[in-house]
């Protein structure tokens, strides 16, 4: 007996032919994938958007950069260890012959009278002031976006006392209000330092690298003090000449190195100056120096972003889940429907099989269909998200490819058990009820 | 005439389409046995006319389904050309069903949304044959029941008569050994259920087998041999 069968595009075939006569049941379960898929594109375009930017944004700073501080003194008392001249001659003797760029600089709290806008009222607010040599650009690897950077001619004290300094982005938004930064350089504002008021003229504002600031801010908050690297990298302080802070002890001391290898052999070195033990966070901290390797905290943010991103995954998951049991749930309905079609087709010569493969193809080319229309929808939900709510929703050709396999996934698992159940049906038993 | 009862010898005739081989068929209701169909044997041979008749609920459809491979005897054997078709995996009953046996209902049972033609050619379409090869031999097969200017007519749009014209088609389409019909008249008036009866009389000149269920005796008269059903026995209907 020849045992010949249906092609597979024959029974696809029979199964869009269905699809096509059935338009609103058929519009109603696409409708179903659409959303699904709609919200899957926005929560991807999200969660991953965010962590690729994010992860750009790390890559982007000093990550070979290695800073030495003073940490708070946590027992009441407790003398601070000294991080001077002297310490900063220790570096340079442990690290020699590694290439590194060694900048010390001193930190300190300054206020900054703000003029009335916007209808709040003068007053004053605090800034955190980096007095370095110029080459502490090296450090930050931000770029100027206007004016220039501090230089040499800087440290000498200019006429009538009036001295240069270079703004953070975000530092020069808060001191000149929401006007362009660029209008920032040239202009005099009045800073009070060391209880001292004095007049700063702009020389130059370096862009913004954080393109999620309160993401940045909430991370720190998360971990309950700013630490050191977080507080530089905050990245809305007002950088002066050195002069201004002369004579007075270090803040900290910014490394840096060629190489990743010289990273590691760098922190290895700076923990036989102060005895440090790297695994032990409690000895870190009773040493009183720090020793924070930019790489590391950016990985700490990086991982952070990812748990965002699992987050992320498992709303879409949920989503595409709750999707398939609806469609399920109307597919099974729909071969109740069915059940003498289905005979009709077994009786025919149709094996369960090829039953099961037509309901399959069914709910893969709705699933499909309405997963396309989904993209569009998603991708239009995201752009005015991102208008709205200001979040990082990022629209991808992959993002695309990957939101149609899940639609046909989609398509596919929802048809699982409609599949199955048809399947088995057993023609005589639907026949027999109609015959007599 | 042979004794439709007698299976004596069955193997070694050459003529020999179907047997039930003490064949039977229970059901479970529950907790309770319903014995549809009484262990018993029955042989159809090429070319038979055979009508089935009997009040409901005797074991008529349950028959026909044993016969047309839609169900399988839960005692005995039934041989369909020799080969024992409660031992067949699904697939294979499929492609007897598919191959071998004609379904004509006494409710049409068409595909509603597909046409005239598209119903005709849907056991052609399991037996795996060309779109084209198809489309010219449902065509054929609607001629030769008188329809081929309704092919493109979908089975609302047809009269009874007709849409039965329309089973009959699918079912020769496949050029059946073994025709099964189920009151194939029943919901059809005088003239269109004679037109039927016509027809497949016609295919059973043929010598393809028919087996039909009936209980218009007048149409029962028309077939060479004819049996009566009660509780899930069958016999002579003139004996």
């Amino acid at each position: 007996m020849s045992s010949a069968s249906a092609s597979f595009i024959d029974i696809c075939r029979e199964g869009l032919l269905h699809l096509v006569r059935r338009p609103m049941r058929t519009a109603l379960m696409a409708m179903t994938s659409a959303i699904a898929i709609a919200v899957t594109v926005n929560v991807i375009s999200l969660s991953f958007g965010l962590q690729e930017d994010i992860r750009g944004d790390v890559n982007m700073f000093g990550t070979r950069t290695v800073d030495v501080g003073r940490l708070p003194v946590l027992v009441p008392g407790a003398a601070r260890p000294s991080l001077g001249p002297a310490e900063e001659r220790s570096i340079r003797g442990v690290l020699q012959g590694l290439d590194a760029l060694i900048v010390p600089r001193r930190q300190a709290a300054a206020t900054v009278t703000l003029a009335a806008r916007n209808g709040a009222e003068a007053h004053t607010e605090r800034f955190q002031v980096v007095a370095s040599q110029p080459a502490y650009l090296k450090t930050l690897t931000v770029p100027v976006q206007h004016g220039r950077w501090l230089n040499d001619g800087d440290n000498v004290v200019g006429e009538q006392g009036v001295a240069s300094c270079a703004l953070d982005h975000a530092a020069a938004k808060r001191i000149f209000g929401d006007e362009d930064p660029a209008q920032a350089v040239g202009k005099v504002f009045e800073l009070t330092l060391r209880g001292q008021a004095r007049a700063m003229t702009v020389v130059g504002v370096l862009s913004d690298p954080l393109r999620y600031r309160e993401l940045f801010e909430t991370f720190d908050e998360g971990k309950g003090a700013r630490t050191l690297t977080s507080s530089l990298l905050s990245f809305r302080n007002i950088y002066v000449p050195e002069r201004l802070l002369a004579g007075e002890e270090y803040s900290g001391i910014s490394i840096v190195l060629p190489t990743d290898v010289a990273v590691g052999q760098t922190r290895d070195r700076l923990m036989t100056i102060w005895s440090l033990d790297a695994t032990d966070p409690i000895a870190l901290m009773r040493g009183g120096i720090g020793v924070f390797v930019r790489k590391d905290w950016m990985d700490a943010l990086g991982a952070s972003a990812s748990k965002g991103t699992l987050v992320g995954n498992v709303v879409w998951i949920i989503i595409v889940l709750v999707a398939i049991v609806m469609i399920s749930t109307l597919n099974l309905i729909t071969i109740r429907e069915r059940y003498e079609e289905v005979a009709i087709r077994r009786c025919e010569g149709a094996r369960r099989r090829d039953v099961a493969l037509q309901i399959t193809a069914e709910g893969v080319m709705t699933s499909l269909v309405g997963g396309l229309a989904g993209l569009p929808v998603g991708y239009v939900g995201a752009a005015i998200l991102r208008e709205i709510v200001q979040f990082p929703f990022r629209f991808e050709f992959k993002y695309a490819i990957a939101a149609t396999g899940i639609a046909i996934l989609l398509g596919f698992f929802s048809s699982v058990v409609p599949a199955r159940h048809a399947a088995r049906l057993q023609p005589a038993r639907v026949l027999g009820r109609r015959l007599n | 005439m042979h004794d439709p009862f007698d299976i004596t010898g069955h193997a070694e005739a050459t003529d020999t389409l179907a047997v039930l081989d003490g064949a039977g068929r229970t059901y479970q209701a529950g907790s309770v046995a319903v014995e549809a169909l009484r262990p018993q044997d029955l042989i159809i041979r090429r070319g038979d006319y055979i009508a089935v008749m009997g009040p409901s609920g005797s074991g008529k459809s349950t028959l026909l389904h044993v016969l047309g491979c839609l169900d399988r005897p839960t005692a005995g054997r039934y041989l369909l050309e020799g080969r024992d078709i409660s031992r067949l995996a699904d697939r294979e009953l499929a492609a007897v069903r598919n191959l071998q046996i004609g379904f004509v209902f006494q409710r049409f049972h068409l595909l509603r949304d597909e046409s005239a033609l598209r119903n005709v050619e849907l056991p052609l379409l399991y037996a795996g044959i060309a779109r084209s090869e198809r489309r010219q031999r449902a065509a054929e097969a609607l001629e030769a029941v008188g329809l081929a200017p309704r092919a493109r007519h979908e089975p609302g749009r047809l009269s009874g008569g007709e849409q039965q014209r329309v089973a009959l088609a699918r079912a020769l389409v496949k050029r059946p050994r073994l025709l099964l019909a189920d009151e194939p008249t029943g919901n059809l008036d005088t003239v269109s259920g004679a037109r039927i009866l016509e027809l497949i009389e016609a295919q059973n000149g043929h010598g393809t087998a028919v087996v039909m269920i009936t209980h218009d005796p007048e149409v029962a008269a028309r077939a060479a041999t004819r049996l009566l059903m009660r509780d899930g026995r069958m016999s002579r209907a003139d004996a």
